[in-house]
């Protein structure tokens, strides 16, 4: 394990705003940290990166603490966005990566790389103002980790990004993997966490709710997701045993199993031994758990 | 290069090509030009203008041919009272500016002007001086003096020397030296002020707007708060210190080079008179008051959210400089007041008020350094405060006014 966070507390004044918190994070690993607003996330980003101490309990890389390791080894995109609004594209990441220790050489390579790699060659020399919102990310994502940090933090990486460059960000994220960085990002965007995250943990209010792999939470709830295609009306299946919920999809329904067992008997009753269009038994999504955890009660 | 290096030479670099910085340091020398070759330039546009016609009608018997010499401005020609109504005529048609007749009254001299359109001012007090010069001629010449009586009464003038009875105090200064003090020291209080506004503004909103473009977020995942904040002061400080060097490099050129030196020469007798430690105080002064304003600048400007409200945070240390700075001015009608020695020891405006009190008054030679002492105290006791608020407040957003916004810090950090 590379990162650990260990009965970690941030109690202001009035409020607390980290309960309690561990989790742990493996070298090489994209782990997500998913939770509303006001969950605690930038607090505990915050603390990893030295920013803000903790009340009580640990934060350690490699079992040092985190405020003694080598500030370069770290990366950060924050939540807002952000960069020096009167600096040329270049001259921000060459001063990014200046600023994170790296030669001339080094520098120019990287840029040249990530720049062709999302799109941006023709911006190159236009002042960072000038852009758009989501050419001035993808600048920030690059001054990030233009230096190859050894652990990347990267707070609602995919907000604000039409679909074409979540892509692009996406396969970024992917390949700085392979490259061996340790990341950790927060998104509101399940798809995403469920797409990259080897592992998550479920912050509510400054509470970890879950805290593992993401294939350990979906088998808390085990598959109770049933997909089907029938002639049958809504009625008849809601009143089917094992069934708690039915949603008309288009011309399919959804149905939420009390338990995955029960879904053979359905089959049967739905199927009559005839042959079937679709019957599909998952997983909940990621974006099902998460409204059902801390859904409910949105401030 | 170490971060703190980088960061500085960044800021410097960026700030240095500024169009604001440019434009700033290009219109101080201007004005800067505009002061010195003032005689020069209010010449050229004086040259075009036709000197003032004014006869001058003798009705009793003066000497008016060495009082009254016409040059570039002002012509005078000599009339006998016969051609009056003529002349009254030519005023009239635009000929003459104005006559003026010269009768006797009770034996004083009495000078009717008479004019079509008002003189100007300085004409106006030109003329009156030279016809009082002249009154005075026409009483000492009906008393029938001889020329020596007359020319002492003239040429009479005390001598006036002071001396201390104090042995351990120092030599008093000399009126002479009084009034030019004051000037100096106006002169350094403008420099102070505008460097004050000119830098404070500059540090706050950079550092605003670094923080409001969380810019600042990724800086400090890299560099501690506390090289942040030293960055942004060494950088400012730096420009300040370039621009002060371009300003006086200037000056100091058009001193030696222009006039043959002889302006040069004025200032350094003018230096001569006002003592080398003045200008050791005063430029210590300076470099002091602008740190300690930096200080407060970029504490400041960590405390918005966003670049918009630096105007708002701002606010408290321009009215500071303003206090000081017509604190300063009261002082140059008379700079022994109470205002005055209180002022001159507050540490954010002691740098505007001091230097005039070492100019012009006799203090002692302990009370500009105990104010100078006070004032390195208020800059290291600041520097060290706002390094550690700074940490807190940089990463702290929140609304409301400078109180409201320490209080949120405050709340959020402890």
């Amino acid at each position: 394990m590379t990162l650990a966070i260990e009965h970690v507390v941030k109690r202001y004044k009035d409020f607390t705003a980290v309960k309690d918190l561990n989790f742990t994070i493996d070298q090489g690993e994209i782990f997500g940290l998913i939770g509303q607003n006001g969950a605690g996330k930038t607090t505990t980003f915050r603390m990893i990166l030295n920013l803000q101490e903790p009340t009580s309990g640990k934060i350690t890389w490699d079992g040092s603490p985190i405020n003694s390791i080598n500030r370069d080894w770290l990366g950060y995109l924050p939540e807002e966005r952000g960069i020096f609004p009167q600096m040329k594209v270049e001259e921000q990441l060459y001063f990014f990566g200046k600023l994170r220790g790296m030669k001339q050489e080094e520098i120019k390579k990287e840029v040249d790389f990530w720049i062709h790699r999302f799109e941006l060659d023709e911006k190159r020399h236009d002042k960072a103002e000038t852009l758009s919102k989501g050419n001035q990310q993808k600048v920030q994502l690059i001054a990030s980790f233009i230096h190859k940090p050894k652990f990347l933090i990267l707070d609602e990486p995919f907000s604000g990004l039409d679909p074409v460059n979540r892509d692009l960000l996406k396969d970024a994220i992917l390949l700085l993997k392979e490259q061996g960085m340790t990341i950790l990002f927060s998104s509101h965007q399940m798809d995403n966490v469920e797409e990259l995250c080897d592992h998550l943990c479920l912050l509510k209010r400054g509470v970890s709710l879950f805290s593992g792999s993401l294939l350990d939470l979906k088998k808390q709830y085990g598959k109770t997701k049933l997909t089907i295609r029938t002639d049958m009306q809504k009625e008849e299946l809601v009143k089917m045993v094992g069934v708690k919920e039915v949603k008309q999809e288009r011309d399919e329904y959804v149905l939420t199993l009390i338990d995955e067992s029960f879904a053979k008997g359905i089959f049967d009753v739905v199927a009559k031994g005839q042959f079937i269009e679709k019957f599909s038994l998952d997983y909940l999504s990621l974006d099902e758990i998460f409204k059902d955890q801390v859904g409910g009660d949105n401030e | 290069m170490n971060k703190l290096g980088i960061l500085v030479s960044q800021l410097y670099k960026q700030k240095i090509r500024s169009k604001s910085f440019i434009l700033m340091t290009l219109l101080y020398i201007a004005i800067i030009s505009v002061v010195m070759f003032w005689t020069e330039i209010s010449s050229l546009f004086k040259g075009e203008d036709e000197a003032l016609q004014i006869a001058l009608i003798k009705e009793t018997d003066v000497n008016l041919g060495q009082i009254f010499v016409s040059n570039e401005e002002i012509e005078f020609s000599y009339h006998t009272k016969d051609v009056k109504t003529n002349m009254y005529e030519q005023v009239k048609d635009g000929t003459l500016d104005a006559v003026i007749v010269f009768s006797d009254e009770n034996k004083n001299l009495k000078a009717e002007i008479a004019t079509f359109s008002p003189l100007e001012l300085n004409d106006q007090s030109e003329i009156s001086s030279l016809i009082q010069y002249a009154g005075k001629i026409y009483a000492i010449q009906s008393m029938n003096l001889s020329a020596q009586e007359a020319e002492q009464i003239l040429n009479s003038e005390p001598i006036i020397t002071s001396i201390s009875l104090n042995e351990a105090g120092t030599e008093g200064k000399s009126e002479d030296q009084k009034q030019s003090g004051i000037w100096v020291s106006y002169l350094v209080g403008i420099v102070i002020y505008f460097f004050i506004s000119a830098f404070l503004s500059m540090i706050t909103t950079d550092v605003a707007s670094e923080k409001g473009s969380r810019a600042l977020e990724m800086l400090l995942v890299s560099v501690k708060p506390s090289t942040h904040f030293q960055s942004k002061l060494f950088g400012v400080f730096l420009l300040a210190l370039t621009q002060f060097a371009i300003l006086f490099g200037v000056i100091f050129a058009l001193l030696r080079f222009t006039d043959g030196g002889t302006k040069w020469d004025m200032v350094t007798s003018l230096v001569q008179d006002l003592s080398y430690s003045y200008v050791f105080y005063v430029i210590v002064f300076l470099f002091l008051t602008i740190f300690l304003f930096l200080i407060i600048g970029a504490l400041f400007g960590s405390l918005v959210s966003k670049v918009e409200e630096a105007g708002q945070v701002m606010m408290p240390a321009i009215m500071i400089t303003l206090v000081g700075f017509y604190v300063m001015i009261s002082g140059m009608a008379n700079p022994d007041t109470l205002l005055i020695k209180i002022f001159s020891y507050i540490p954010l405006t002691s740098g505007m008020v001091m230097p005039m009190r070492i100019a012009a008054t006799d203090l002692n030679t302990i009370e500009p350094i105990i104010s100078l002492i006070l004032l390195i105290v208020t800059v290291i006791a600041f520097y060290t405060l706002s390094l550690s608020f700074y940490k807190r407040s940089v990463l702290t957003y929140s609304s409301g006014g400078v109180i409201q916004k320490i209080k949120s810090v405050l709340k959020f950090t402890t």
